[in-house]
This record gives C-alpha cells, sequence and structure tokens, in this order.
C-alpha cells in the first residue's frame, strides 16, 4: 500500500484483515506516540526533565507492529526508540512519563534512563541503552519459550540500522537461526545511527539481505505504512509462534528529529534534507487515508487529537506531581531481600 | 573458473607452473610430515601441545601460492601451519614454536603453533576465535590510510569463528571502507566438537557476503590449484583497491582438534575414515602422477627429503635451550623494562 498523497484516491485500502477500530486504534498510537515525544523535548526544553529519545518518523512501523504482538503471551523486547511499540502493547502516558520524570512510582522506581521503561506485566523486557545489548536477552527468552514448550508464544525484539553493525547482532542472529526459536527481529531502518549514515554503516543499504546468510527468511516493507508493517510484523510474528523458526523484517523509515534532546541533527545533516522527507511522514499519510476511505470523519480526527492531547497533559501533570525517589531506596529494585552494601560492610 | 577435477579431464593451471605445482605439493607433504611430528612429539612427552590441521594441505598451499611475500600481510589462526609454510616459514621455525625455546620469534612464550614473523609478514596469533579479524582489518585499513596499493591482508579462519561476533564487525567495517582484505574461511565442518549444522541454519558461509555487499565465493579446498584461483582473484581484487572478498573453501578436519582432544567423543572413527578417500595428499599426487609432472622416484625422492628435513629441523629446535626465566618480559615491553623495577 502506497499512501502517497496524490496518488491516495486510486489507492485501495489494502486492510489485512484488520477492522476499522483496529485502524483507529493504529491511528491513536501514533498521534499519541507524536504528543508524548513532543512533550519529552518540551519538558526538556523547560528544565523539567534531563533527556528524552525521539522517535518521529517511526509511528508507523511501531504502531503496525505493536497490533502484531499477542498481549499477556508475546515477549517485547525493544530498544529506546520504541515508545510507540510500548504504547502499542498496553503501556500508558502515565506510565511513560513517570519514566521521563524519573519518579519513584515509575516501573524502575525513577531509576532507569528516562524512556527506558519496564513492564512485567504487559511482557515488556527491560530496555538496555547499549546498541545490541537486549538483543541475546531477547535470543535467550524465545530458547526459554522453545525449552519450555511454551508453543504459540514469541519475543518480538526491535533495534536500528546501527546496531546491526554489533558483534551481538550477528551472534544473536546465527543463534536464533541455528536453534530456530520463536523470535522475530524487527529492523526499525531510519538511516541514521546518531551521526552515522546508513552509507558509512553498511556497504550495501539492504539489512533484509542479510537474512540468508543466516538460513532465516528475510523481508523489508515500507516503514511509513502501519498497516504493512502490521501484515510483515504479524506472519512472521504467526511463524515463530508455530515452531517456524526466526524472521528478520526490515523497515525502512526515518529519524525526523535529532538523536535525543541532547543531540544537534544540524552538525551532520541539513534542515533541507531533512525537511523533504517530510513527505512522507506516515502520521499525515495515514490520516488522510482513513479519511479518504471514510474510516474517518474530518470531526473525528479532530476529536481524537483533542483526546490524545488531554490525555497527555493529564498524565504530564499527574507525573509531575509525584515524588521522585528516596536516596535510602538507591538498592530497592537491584537486590532481592533488602540487601545493601553497607549494612555487609558493617557486619565484616 | 572451472572447477578442476582432479582425477580426469583437463588440468587447468591457473597460469601455474611445473615448479610451482610441485612447489605446493611439497608444502602439503611437509605440512602433513610437521604435524605428525607434532602429535609424536606430544605423545612421547616432548612438547606439551600441538594442533592437527590435516585435511587443510590443499587449500593452505594453494592460499600461500596467492600470497605476495614482502608486499602482502598475512593474519592466520591456529591451524594455518602450510599456509606458514607457504609464506616461507622454516620447518626449523616451526619446530621451535612447537618446543618453546628461547630462539622461537616468541622467545618459546606464545602458544605451540602461534607462530609470528615481521620478516615474512605474519602477524601474531591469537588463541581467541576471531580476535585476530578486527587487527587484520585495521592494518588493511592502514593499508587504504597510507596509500599502499599494491598489497593485502589474507586473513584467515575456521567455520566456527564465523559465528562470532568479532568476524561480523570485521566484515561490515572491511565491507564498507573497501578495504584491501580478503577473508578467507576453510570450513572444515567442526569447530572443535560443534558440528556444523549446530554453527550454522544454511551451510554455506560465501552466502553472507552479499548482506555485507562484498563478493562471496565458494571453492573445493581439498584442490590446490582451484584454492590458489580462488584466492589469487580476490587478492588481486583486494590490491586493486576494489575492496574485500569472502573466500569460503570447503576442506575436512582428519584429526582431532588438538593432541588435547579426543574427537571419538563426539564422531565416529567411521565418518572420519568416509572422509579420508578425499584427503587431498594422495589425491594431488595422483594428479602430478598422472600428468608426468612427477615421477614415483621423484615423488619418493621428495617424501625422503621432506622427511630428512623434519628430523634435522627437530633435532636442532630440540638441542636448543628453553627460555631463561630473566626474559620473561623481553618480548613484552619495550626495552629493559621489568615491573619489579618500577
Amino acid at each position: 500500500m502506497a499512501i502517497k498523497p496524490e496518488a491516495q484516491s486510486k489507492v485501495p485500502l489494502e486492510r489485512h484483515g484488520l477492522t476499522n477500530e483496529q485502524l483507529v486504534a493504529i491511528f491513536r498510537t501514533m498521534l499519541m506516540q507524536r504528543t508524548l515525544e513532543n512533550r519529552g523535548f518540551q519538558l526538556n526544553r523547560q528544565g523539567k526533565i534531563p533527556f528524552a529519545s525521539a522517535s518521529e518518523g517511526h509511528e508507523a512501523v511501531q504502531a503496525g507492529a505493536a497490533m502484531a504482538f499477542e498481549r499477556g503471551k508475546d515477549i517485547l523486547v525493544p530498544y529506546y526508540r520504541d515508545l510507540g511499540l510500548a504504547l502499542g502493547i498496553g503501556l500508558t502516558p502515565y506510565e511513560v512519563l513517570l519514566s521521563l520524570f524519573a519518579r519513584a512510582a515509575d516501573h524502575s522506581a525513577g531509576r532507569q534512563f528516562p524512556h527506558h521503561y519496564a513492564s512485567r506485566r504487559l511482557g515488556l523486557h527491560t530496555i538496555s541503552s547499549i546498541i545490541a545489548a537486549q538483543l541475546p536477552h531477547a535470543v535467550g527468552a524465545a530458547f526459554a519459550l522453545q525449552y519450555r514448550g511454551e508453543a504459540g508464544r514469541a519475543v518480538l525484539t526491535t533495534f536500528g540500522d546501527g546496531a546491526t553493525s554489533e558483534g551481538e547482532w550477528h551472534e544473536s542472529v546465527n543463534f536464533a537461526a541455528v536453534h530456530k526459536l520463536p523470535v522475530v527481529f524487527l529492523c526499525e531502518n531510519n538511516e541514521w545511527a546518531i551521526s552515522t549514515p546508513l552509507s558509512k554503516q553498511m556497504g550495501q543499504p539492504d539489512v533484509f539481505r542479510r537474512a540468508e546468510g543466516y538460513g532465516v527468511p528475510g523481508a523489508a516493507v515500507d516503514g511509513m505504512d502501519p498497516i504493512a508493517c502490521y501484515a510483515a510484523v504479524g506472519a512472521a510474528m504467526q511463524r515463530a509462534r508455530s515452531g517456524g523458526g526466526p524472521t528478520l523484517v526490515e523497515a525502512k523509515c526515518y529519524r525526523f528529529l535529532s538523536h535525543t534532546t541532547d543531540d544537534d541533527d544540524r552538525t551532520y545533516r541539513s534542515p533541507d534534507e531533512v525537511q523533504a522527507r517530510r513527505k512522507d511522514d506516515p502520521v499525515p499519510c495515514f490520516e488522510r487515508l482513513l479519511v479518504e476511505h471514510a474510516v474517518l470523519s474530518v470531526e473525528q480526527v479532530e476529536a481524537l487529537k483533542r483526546s490524545v492531547l488531554e490525555e497527555t497533559n493529564d498524565a504530564t501533570d499527574r507525573a509531575e506531581a509525584m515524588a521522585y525517589p528516596d536516596a535510602a531506596d538507591l538498592y530497592e529494585k537491584v537486590y532481592a531481600e533488602g540487601w545493601e552494601p553497607w549494612t555487609v560492610q558493617r557486619a565484616q | 573458473m572451472a572447477t578442476t577435477d582432479l582425477r580426469t579431464g583437463s588440468l587447468e593451471r591457473h597460469g601455474l607452473s611445473d615448479e610451482q605445482l610441485r612447489d605446493m605439493f611439497r608444502n602439503m607433504l611437509l605440512q602433513r610430515q610437521l604435524d605428525n611430528r607434532g602429535f609424536q612429539l606430544n605423545r612421547q612427552g616432548k612438547v606439551p601441545f600441538a594442533l592437527g590441521s590435516e585435511g587443510h594441505e590443499a587449500l593452505q598451499a594453494g592460499a600461500a601460492m596467492a600470497f605476495n611475500r614482502g608486499r602482502d600481510i598475512l593474519a592466520p589462526y591456529y591451524r594455518d601451519l602450510g599456509l606458514c609454510l607457504g609464506i616461507g616459514l622454516s620447518p626449523f621455525e616451526i619446530l621451535l614454536s612447537i618446543f618453546a625455546r628461547a630462539e622461537d620469534h616468541n622467545g618459546g612464550r606464545q602458544f605451540p603453533n602461534h607462530y609470528s614473523s615481521k620478516a615474512a609478514g605474519l602477524m601474531s596469533f591469537s588463541s581467541i576465535l576471531a580476535a585476530h579479524l578486527p587487527h587484520a582489518v585495521g592494518a588493511a585499513f592502514s593499508l587504504a590510510y597510507r596509500g599502499e596499493t599494491g598489497r593485502a591482508v589474507l586473513a584467515t579462519c575456521g567455520d566456527g569463528t564465523t559465528s562470532e561476533g568479532e568476524w561480523h564487525e570485521s566484515m561490515n567495517f572491511a565491507a564498507v571502507h573497501k578495504l584491501p582484505f580478503v577473508m578467507l574461511v576453510e570450513n572444515n565442518e567442526w569447530a572443535i566438537s560443534t558440528p556444523l549444522e549446530k554453527q550454522m541454519a544454511q551451510p554455506e558461509i560465501w552466502k553472507r557476503a552479499a548482506g555485507y555487499g562484498m563478493p562471496g565465493r565458494r571453492f573445493n579446498g581439498f584442490d590446490p590449484i582451484e584454492t590458489y584461483a580462488a584466492v589469487n582473484e580476490a587478492m588481486d581484487r583486494a590490491r586493486a583497491g576494489e575492496g574485500p572478498t569472502l573466500v569460503e573453501g570447503t576442506c575436512y578436519r582428519y584429526l582431532a582438534h588438538s593432541t588435547d582432544d579426543n574427537d571419538l567423543t563426539y564422531r565416529t572413527r567411521e565418518v572420519v575414515q568416509e572422509r579420508r578417500k578425499d584427503d587431498p595428499v594422495p589425491a594431488f599426487e595422483t594428479v602430478l602422477l598422472e600428468r608426468g609432472i612427477m615421477s614415483p622416484e621423484d615423488v619418493t625422492a621428495m617424501r625422503k627429503d621432506v622427511l630428512r628435513e623434519t628430523n634435522e629441523a627437530t633435532d636442532a629446535a630440540e638441542a636448543l635451550p628453553y627460555p631463561e626465566a630473566a626474559d620473561l618480559y623481553k618480548h613484552v615491553y619495550e626495552g629493559a623494562w621489568e615491573p619489579w623495577q618500577s
């Protein structure tokens, strides 16, 4: 499905089995992701939070992939640019903001990096800042599913194009292939690894072409198209759940913002380049498609946007009002049974 | 490149003279003789350890013929006896390493079978799988950076090493920067006790090349001429600034991983025996005899000469002293620095 504005009316809506309700849910996740994303940057520029990372341009791939995730059964091992995936599998804006504000009520008690969520309830693995470090963990979780004979479950793990150059990426994909593990490797190829462009990352530009060398299926998908992403990730997850082994899926998208609030992308790419890619922005493109095919009216879109903004505002206020963790809680989520290093030292 | 059938059909020489073909054969004989000598000395209690490269003779003799002495750089792994002989290391130097004598290039301080020679362009070995590949790629980067055209780095590894992260990072880095680098995989189907099917989900390593954006090819590593042609083409490409190539030679490991390993705990004698029918040493001997490149008398004389050279080198190396304890830091730090002095 190409959702180019000029050709839109000629393009049929290929649903891949998705209902209107699901299409609207995908769109709402995309709107929420973008609103929360901007909120993170705003709060950082206001001096209220130390850091936020940016996933603008990844809305379609993440909302689509999240729709292929089976809540309560599958396991998600994401990377740090996966706000939309986390929202799509059930994390609330309030939980996201607790992470950004580093409040005590956060899942990691405000001790993890911002945007590094974790939720046992949702099957959301804790996030690593180290590029590709999550992949051996993901493959280990998939190995556990297979070892225990837990059929019908799969692990979805994600990473950017830069992570594919890491040794752990290679070792993880190879191990999963040898053991035919229930895991899907989803590459969100946004063409930039912080300041390193794809041309300096790989000798050829298609991550999915590596699949053959591992003996696993590989597929590329338009990462600006949420329905195509749902279909590609859904087929791969189904294959994994039914014991068919791993798949490498590459979604081609683009990173519209700087790497994080700590980065200034004007030092390595021109605003013109970014502006030229805005024509593919998945949020307005998908909005036009839904309106064109009468899945949503213009009024419904406006109402949706208002509701997303209200929810974001409400979550921001609530999270900000919460307390920081106490210094005394420093080891609370680190060791079992209230162990504190100074207690041991005293005993010695 | 047409596949050479060693026993039938026309002999595709790929430009190799009779003399070069005989040189390759002598290298193969010497490699096998020294391999056996290492195992014998170990069983006699004279050396602590030796590695067996039986089954790799053709591949290594052919690849060494594609190496440009005095210009190219070799970054081998620990099962590359024949490659090292082929680029100029002597049996005496090999035995100094196995006997761990003071006169060894590493002062008798490295692992046995881990040679190095600045004169031969032979980088010091790593026992750690794949650890030498970032070094090899670094050497290739420095050739490119300094504009030293006409030179290339030949790096080798086994099939097991291709599962290591460093292998991947090295391949990718070489591809991005189009480095003068050739990755030669000696696929002998066994990573110590791990068979290929537990190493990879598909058995052809060369297929990984496309994912890096570099050419890849596979050849019969039991055929020294085909090996020479494949590695030579890749080295020429690298020397001409056209970037790296992945070449995979298929072979087989006939012996246990090392003198410390008993392969009967993970594979049967029958499986190994079955593969002996492809043994490259008698197969290449047959080719040379059938083509009249060597007579049976020539072969016998060459075998005697190889044995004599091995015996002399063994005696000469064994007669030399071990390194002195006082030399412990000799090849480690610049000058005479010793930690207890500081």
